[in-house]
Formats: C-alpha cells, sequence, structure tokens
C-alpha cells in the first residue's frame, strides 16, 4: 500500500469537511452567537491541514486496496478535525467530543452530552450535519466502494460488472456518487419541507432531517422526538428513517418512474421483519403495560422502524418496556436495515443469505448426492459470496462478545454492557438500562467509550476494512 | 428394550433399600419392554439401515426414550407428567437442568434411575459422535470421516457395532476408575456411582441439593474436575492413550480447549479474587471447578457462581456456547468448529488483503475442506438461530432477560444450570409448561446438533 495518494485524497477530503463547516458558520452569524468564531478557527484549521496534506502528497491513480484505505483513514482521522468545534465551545473533553463526533461521522447517534438545549444552535447544527456528511460517504462506500473490494459478501451488488474494475477506483465513485447525492439531496429537502408543515421550525427540522435520513438520531432536544408529540411529526419521520434504512439504487430507480421494490427480496424481507416486531412489540406493550392499544401501537411503529433503522430516535423510553420487547430491540439492533441504505449493522440482506445456507445443509442431508444453488432476485450467487457473508457474520459476532467483554470488564451491568455494544456495532445510537434512550454514555470511563468508538468504527467500516489494518502484510508496498 | 433392561439397575437398588417404589419399577419395565417388542414386530423384516433412517432413529429415539424413562418419576409421584419428561430429556440428553426442587428427600432408586438416565444418554452421544454424524456430513463432522472407521456407504449396523465396543470400553473403564476415587475422597458408593455416571456423561445431576459444594471437600473436586475434563475431550484421543500412543498434544482441538479454559480459570479467578473471595487459592478453585464444569457442559456446582461478578457471570454464558470437543459427551457449539471458523475469518481477512492468494485452512496436518466449512457455517447459523427464537419464545412468558437467554444457552448446549431465575441455587420448576417445552425441545436438538432434529421437521425427509 503506498501512503501517497491515500493521504493526497485524505487532503481533497479534509478541504470538503471545512467548506461544510461555513454552513454552521452562518447558522451562528444568523443567531449572533459567540461560538462563530470557533467555527472561523475550525475551518482555518482543516483547510490548513487538508491543503497541506494535499501539496505534501502526490495525486496517483490509487489502486482498490488503496481505496478503501481512504476509507479507514477518512473515518479515523476527519472526526479528529469534525470534534473540534465542540471541543473548543468548552465543556466537554477531547476523548468525549471525538465520541460525539465518531457517532455522527458513523451515523450513530450515540451521545456523551446530557442537555443538548443548553448548547449553542451552531454547534447543534454541526452535530447534525455530521450525521449528513457521514451518511452520504456512507451509501457511496457501501454501493461503490465495498462491492468493489468484495467486502463481507458485498459483490453482489456489483451491477453486472460494470463496477469498478481492478485499478481505476475513481471515475466510477464520481459518477455514482453524483446520482446518489441527487437523490440524498432530494429526500433531505423533501423531509426539511414536510417537518415545516407539520410546525418545525426551519432549525429544527433541518436539524432532524440531517438525524433521519443519515439514520444517525441526534435530536435537538433531550426527549428527541418525543418532545414534539406530535403524529404528524413522527410519521415524517417514520418514513424518512424507512427511507434511508433502504437501499438507495432501488430509491433512484423509483424516482426515474420505475418502481421496483416488491420485487426486491430484501426489501420484502425487511418489511415483513418490521410489521412483525410492530405487532408483536405492540401486543407486549398493550397487554403487560396497560396501554391502549392505538398508544401502543403509535410506540411501537416509531420505535421499531428507528432502531431497526438504526437511527435511534425515541418518543417514548423504551428502556421501560417489558423484557419480551427490549429482546426484540436488541435483535433488531443486530440485524439492522437493507444494504446499500444508510443503515448499520449485519443488514438483512446477508441474514436473509444465512438462512438460505443453513437450509441448504440441511437439505444436503437428505439428499446428499444434490447440487444446490442459492438464488436471490432470481440470481444464481456465487459460493465466495456466500462464504464472505458467513464470515463476516461470525466476525459481527466474535467482535460483538469481546467488545461485551471489555465493557463488563469495566463493571458495568450484563444489559448495559451487551446494549451498549450491540447499538454503537450496528449504529443505532441508544441502548437499553444505563445507556438507555433517556440516557447518555457521558459517565462511562475513557476506556469503554474508546471500546465503543472503536465498535461504531468497526460496524461502519463492515469490520474487515477495518481489521485488515492491524494485519502487517497489509502495510507492505 | 435396552432402556427395559437399564431399569433394572435402579430396581436392585430399591430392593437394597428396601423402597416402595419397587413396584413402579416393575410397571415401567414392563410397559417399555411391551411397546419394545410391539415395535420390534412391526418391523420384524429387519432391513439393513440406511445411513438417514439411522439419523431419524436416533432423533426420534431420544425423543422415544424420554417418554418411558419418564414413568418412574411420574409412576412414583415426584413429578407431573411433563416435569417428568423434562427431567428425563435432561438426563438422555447429559444436560442436567432438573425440577425437582428437593433431591434429598427423593428414594434412593429414582436418584439412581436419574443419574443412570445421563450415563446411558452419554453412551448413545457417543456412537452419534463417531460414527453418525462424520457419516451423514452433520455439521461440518465429515472432517472426522477419515480418522475414524466411520461407516461409508449404506449399511449402518455393522460398522456402528466395532466402534462403539471399543468407545464403550473406555468409558466403562473410566467409569469404574472414577468411582474408586470418589470412594476414596470419602463419598458413599451410592453416590460415587451417581456422581460417576453425571461427570462422565458431562450431565450435572447432582444426589444432594447442593450438588458438589456439599461435600466442600478439594480432593472429591479435584476429582470430578479432571474428569470432566476428560469427559469434555475427544474419546479417540483417550482410546489411542489407552493404546498406548499419547496424541493429546498432537491435537489442536485439544491444546484449543485447554486454552481456553486456562485462561478462563485465571481471568475469572482474578475477577474472583478483587470481589468474592479474599484469598487467591481459593479464588482458583472455585475458578477452576465451575470454569470447567461449564465448558464440558456438566454443571456441576460447586459455588454459587450466579453472585459473581458480572465479567465472571458473561464468561461463564460464553462457555456454554463453545463447549467440549468433537467425540465427547460434551454439548455446546464444540471447539473444533469454534477454531476452525477463526482461521477460517483470518483467511477472509488475509485475502481480502491479496485477492489472489490461495489459502488453505489446515488444522494440524488435515487442510479443511470447503464443504466442512460450509457445513460449520450452516451448523453456527442455526445454532445462533434456534438460540434467538426460543429466547424471544421464553421471554414472551414475562420471564426477564438473563434468565431467558442463560436458560436457552444452558439446555441448548447441554449444560444445567443458567442465571437469574435457573441459577444454580434454584430450578426449573416454576417456569410455565409452555417454557418447559420450548426448554426441552432445545435440550434435544442441541443434543443432536441442531440438524438431525430439524430434518425431522422437514417434509422431503418422510418421502420414501
Amino acid at each position: 500500500m503506498r501512503l501517497n495518494p491515500v493521504l493526497h485524497i485524505l487532503g481533497q477530503l479534509l478541504q470538503v469537511v471545512s467548506i461544510s463547516m461555513i454552513l454552521p458558520l452562518l447558522c451562528g452569524i444568523y443567531y449572533h452567537e459567540n461560538e462563530s468564531y470557533i467555527f472561523l478557527l475550525c475551518i482555518l484549521i482543516t483547510l490548513i491541514a487538508g491543503t497541506s496534506l494535499k501539496l505534501l502528497f502526490k495525486e496517483e491513480n490509487i489502486r482498490l486496496i488503496e481505496g478503501f484505505s481512504v476509507v479507514s483513514f477518512c473515518w479515523i482521522i476527519i472526526p479528529i478535525f469534525g470534534s473540534l468545534p465542540l471541543y473548543l465551545s468548552g465543556n466537554i473533553s477531547f476523548i468525549d467530543a471525538y465520541f460525539e463526533t465518531i457517532s455522527g461521522f458513523t451515523t450513530t447517534g450515540a451521545s456523551v452530552i446530557s442537555n443538548v438545549e443548553i448548547l449553542p444552535k451552531c454547534i447543534l447544527f454541526w452535530r447534525s450535519f455530521t450525521i449528513w456528511l457521514g451518511g452520504i460517504g456512507i451509501v457511496v462506500l457501501a454501493l461503490v466502494i465495498l462491492p468493489a473490494l468484495s467486502v463481507g459478501g458485498r459483490q453482489i451488488f456489483l451491477p453486472e460488472q460494470s463496477g469498478p474494475k481492478l485499478d481505476k477506483l475513481k471515475p466510477q465513485v464520481r459518477e455514482v456518487g453524483k446520482i446518489i447525492y441527487g437523490v440524498y439531496i432530494f429526500f433531505t429537502c423533501a423531509q426539511i419541507f414536510l417537518l415545516v408543515l407539520s410546525g418545525m421550525n426551519l432549525f429544527d427540522a433541518s436539524c432532524h432531517s440531517f438525524g433521519a435520513l443519515g439514520t444517525g438520531g441526534f435530536s435537538t432536544k433531550n426527549t428527541s422526538i418525543g418532545f414534539y408529540n406530535s403524529l404528524k411529526i413522527e410519521s415524517v419521520i417514520i418514513l424518512f428513517m424507512f427511507l434511508g434504512a433502504t437501499s438507495f439504487s432501488l430509491h433512484y430507480t423509483a424516482l426515474r418512474g420505475k418502481i421496483t421494490y416488491l420485487k426486491d427480496s430484501e426489501f420484502v424481507l425487511y418489511l415483513s421483519i418490521l410489521a412483525f416486531s410492530i405487532l408483536l412489540v405492540t401486543l407486549d406493550i398493550s397487554y403487560q403495560l396497560h396501554e391502549n392499544l392505538s398508544v401502543a401501537f403509535r410506540h411501537a411503529i416509531f420505535n421499531v422502524v428507528s432502531i431497526s433503522s438504526t437511527t435511534g430516535y425515541a418518543t417514548t423510553d423504551f428502556n421501560l418496556w417489558p423484557d419480551f420487547s427490549k429482546l426484540i430491540l436488541i435483535i433488531l439492533m443486530l440485524i439492522g436495515g437493507c444494504a446499500g441504505g444508510t443503515a448499520g449493522a449485519i443488514k438483512v440482506v446477508r441474514i436473509l443469505l444465512l438462512v438460505k445456507v443453513s437450509l441448504r445443509e440441511l437439505y444436503k442431508i437428505i439428499h446428499p448426492n444434490a447440487i444446490f444453488q442459492i438464488k436471490l432476485n432470481g440470481k444464481i450467487i456465487p459460493e465466495d459470496i456466500l462464504q464472505g457473508v458467513g464470515g463476516f457474520y461470525f466476525l459481527y459476532m466474535i467482535t460483538f462478545g469481546l467488545c461485551s467483554l471489555i465493557m463488563l470488564a469495566f463493571g458495568n451491568d450484563l444489559l448495559t454492557s451487551i446494549s451498549s455494544v450491540a447499538t454503537t456495532l450496528g449504529g443505532v445510537g441508544p441502548g437499553l438500562s444505563l445507556v438507555g434512550p433517556m440516557a447518555t454514555y457521558g459517565f462511562l470511563p475513557s476506556i469503554p467509550k474508546l471500546v465503543l468508538c472503536f465498535c461504531m468504527l468497526a460496524g461502519r467500516l463492515e469490520l474487515i476494512t477495518l481489521f485488515a489494518l492491524f494485519i502487517p502484510s497489509y502495510w507492505k508496498e | 428394550m435396552m432402556i427395559g433392561i437399564s431399569m433394572i439397575f435402579p430396581l436392585i437398588w430399591a430392593f437394597y433399600y428396601r423402597e416402595k417404589e419397587i413396584i413402579v419399577f416393575i410397571i415401567s419395565i414392563i410397559a417399555t419392554f411391551l411397546s419394545g417388542f410391539v415395535l420390534s414386530e412391526i418391523k420384524s423384516q429387519d432391513e439393513g439401515l440406511r445411513l438417514i433412517e439411522g439419523l431419524g432413529v436416533v432423533s426420534l429415539g431420544w425423543a422415544a426414550f424420554s417418554a418411558f424413562g419418564a414413568l418412574p418419576f411420574f409412576l412414583s409421584g415426584t413429578l407431573g407428567y411433563l416435569d417428568a419428561y423434562f427431567e428425563t430429556m435432561s438426563g438422555f440428553t447429559t444436560t442436567g437442568a432438573t425440577v425437582i426442587q428437593n433431591i434429598d428427600i427423593l428414594p434412593k432408586s429414582i436418584i439412581f434411575w436419574r443419574a443412570m438416565t445421563q450415563w446411558i444418554g452419554g453412551m448413545g452421544i457417543i456412537v452419534l459422535a463417531v460414527a453418525i454424524l462424520p457419516a451423514l456430513s452433520i455439521g461440518g463432522m465429515q472432517l472426522f470421516n477419515a480418522e475414524s472407521p466411520g461407516p461409508k456407504i449404506d449399511k449402518l449396523k455393522p460398522q456402528v457395532r466395532d466402534t462403539a465396543k471399543i468407545l464403550y470400553g473406555v468409558y466403562l473403564i473410566f467409569t469404574a476408575v472414577e468411582i474408586i476415587l470418589l470412594i476414596i475422597g470419602g463419598m458413599g458408593f451410592f453416590d460415587a456411582s451417581c456422581y460417576t455416571f453425571s461427570t462422565l456423561a458431562t450431565g450435572g445431576f447432582s444426589t444432594k441439593n447442593l450438588s458438589v459444594a456439599y461435600y466442600n471437600n478439594p480432593f472429591i473436586e479435584g476429582v470430578i474436575i479432571l474428569f470432566m475434563y476428560v469427559s469434555g475431550a475427544n474419546f479417540m484421543l483417550h482410546y489411542a492413550a489407552l493404546k498406548g500412543k499419547i496424541e493429546y498434544f498432537k491435537n489442536k482441538e485439544f491444546l484449543f480447549y485447554s486454552a481456553i479454559i486456562t485462561s478462563s480459570i485465571i481471568i475469572i479467578a482474578a475477577d474472583l479474587r478483587y470481589s468474592v473471595y479474599t484469598n487467591i487459592i481459593d479464588a482458583i478453585r472455585y475458578s477452576s471447578f465451575q470454569v470447567v464444569s461449564i465448558i464440558t457442559t456438566t454443571g456441576f456446582v460447586s459455588s454459587n457462581f450466579d453472585a459473581y461478578p458480572a465479567l465472571s457471570r458473561m464468561i461463564l454464558l460464553l462457555l456454554m456456547f463453545i463447549g467440549g470437543c468433537a467425540c465427547s459427551t460434551g454439548g455446546g457449539i464444540k471447539n473444533i468448529r469454534i477454531l476452525i471458523l477463526l482461521k477460517y475469518f483470518y483467511r477472509e481477512i488475509y485475502q481480502f488483503i491479496h485477492p489472489n492468494a490461495i489459502l488453505a485452512i489446515k488444522v494440524g496436518e488435515d487442510t479443511i475442506s470447503d464443504d466442512v466449512i460450509k457445513g460449520i457455517m450452516g451448523f453456527f447459523i442455526g445454532y445462533i438461530s434456534i438460540f434467538i427464537i426460543a429466547t424471544v419464545l421464553v421471554t414472551s412468558y414475562g420471564i426477564d432477560l438473563i434468565t431467558s437467554i442463560s436458560s436457552v444457552a444452558t439446555t441448548l448446549g447441554n449444560v444445567g444450570p443458567g442465571m437469574g431465575l435457573v441459577g444454580p441455587m434454584y430450578t426449573f420448576s416454576f417456569l410455565p409448561n409452555f417454557v418447559k417445552i420450548v426448554l426441552t425441545f432445545c435440550m434435544w436438538a442441541g443434543r443432536l446438533e441442531i440438524f438431525s432434529v430439524m430434518i425431522l421437521f422437514m417434509p422431503d425427509f418422510w418421502k420414501e
């Protein structure tokens, strides 16, 4: 791997970040906040760092393997610069600021800030905007870079082998990127518009749109969406969380007039998982907590979609739900949304393939001489993809187990540890027990925070991309 | 019919102790013999079993044996029929999860029968693991086909007998040795045999409410740790050792198994030293007993591990999933599968960096074929899926998360005690009937390596 081109691209991206900090700066100036000068400072620092990286290291055509080091590096280094505004505005330590920003860029939405309502508006805006930036990066990552690198069986999404071949990564990224940016920006505007119509002010509407579409989940209120207690706002957010968690290439074809949603088995499975979970949770809450059925349904649908799309908004403290519903939420955290969206975790399509692999083994026992091929949407899935998916699943479970052990070693209780790892690995945000939706991660010691930062990164980068960094031969030329 | 014969043993005990349960066993024996006789009349043509049918016989056999094995508990009035079935299934699958709240007041003959079900179950498992699973390539176990002279093509019966005979010999020798050692350690002959049956089969039924903690005797604990450890390891290795070839340290699975045990003991001992015990010796004594007891899926208890700190409990929970070695009486996912999966994902990462490299996965000298890996992967997914579905079912009855998760993990891995309300100092008796049925199913499915039970639910299996 050559560091030159990697650092060159990193420099370019830092420039983009510095430019995007102009928005919160404008926001600060508009609201006459003192923190505006911080953004001015941060823009300068980031711009200088970016430009010097770009000038110091030569541009070269990058190879695939370097393409994904760009990805890993970006998600580790950009949050360092992104956390500057939070850190410089005082109040929180650098680790906290880094946690918060990683949580934004990985569209997790786990927060260490216990009272967000006293924060200056420009900081809040920047916090939500990191999610939006992260989300767009992820869609490109998911649809272009990971398939080309065959991470965890991602090759399925290479559109008819027209994807990037071995050498030139850039042109393809730009092309697909542009289309997706279009869809993404279109959805953002639509959502801001709808939220304003439902009675939010423009500022809150934009922050929540960034949060919902990026499936992040930072809110501008302490009680999250529960603050508004408005049916309209909830439905708009449910819709866009759902859209954010489903494949953007489906949205793209739909916007061009071809509705192909129901032909996609992943989409259909995702829809049925959602419907089934909502049904079970509704029954459970109304039965165990003696809630009115319609109230129960309203809470169930919002929070189930929020968790399963790995957003993490809440309308109620689901930590107070019965254990049955909590377990369903934990399982949803592990499953996550569809591939090709902004959602995290294992992804529905992988679950679908895994079930098929498992069933095939069963058939093989009964018919030892038959040959079975696994199909998805009518296409035969090659064996190496299936192996990739299996490896990914196993790796995910191991990471989940080990990180939970580390959390436990720091004296956290079982439910807090398990749910905090599940939620950060899946990019959801709130967990259960001490890190529930109405609590924050602020009380944790530094090392568990770093472990969770690692989980957010690992989950977001589909594990293998990050783990490869630990293998010595990766760093050789 | 074998079950009927084996019920004669508790009958002898009953005569010996002059208990009124004699009549119960006599009735059970007669009932079992009669139905065994009727069944063998039905298939009197005695066709050679095909492999797949053999598997069906084994799976159904486990369920049916338990139905008859439950008779003594039921007829003696100790338990209701569902509870009796749960208890017997727990015995035959060598789980050791119990619904009997007070064991101390039970008649000796019933206690003996309870311990004996495990011992019989253990024998069945060895045949299953050595002969049937490899031959049918279940869950990647064709891996052991080359090492063991497993049946190749069609007729199951003769070769199963050969392999089984050898291993039964090993099993009997160990049983005798452990009984003698426990008697030296100060147990009575009755208790010594019950504990031995439990240990060798990695079951975990005890004759005392307090399990092994009752004796509070380091020598007895040491003996039991040794034999649990031995029973959790591959019996083919023991056979080789008895023939004079010590191959333990050449076997990667055995090394991996020992490494997991050692590291878990160290972590838990350190964790206990800072919380429960002030004395490092005590911490090591209790942690080594508990770790070996859980990983071998025995489930004996020498201290209440549910009162351990969260880290130790989580490690024990993970050990329930790992389980013993292949071709042992232990349950769980098995060490060899975990080892291969670990190597496999290292290869995934390596190939990711070097896309053109071809790397074979090796365990010891043997190269692992892709079919084995697929089998193991399918097994792993199946195991986790059943775990999740069963946990969801259990929580839906309003049972708390820790209890649900651990009760499913413990029954699926055939361990015995769980945590929370099914912790080592409690029993499974308070659970609603439906949950007991789910857990009984988990024991059954876990013991028969998931797939053997799952095929019974496939329509294709029942076609000619």
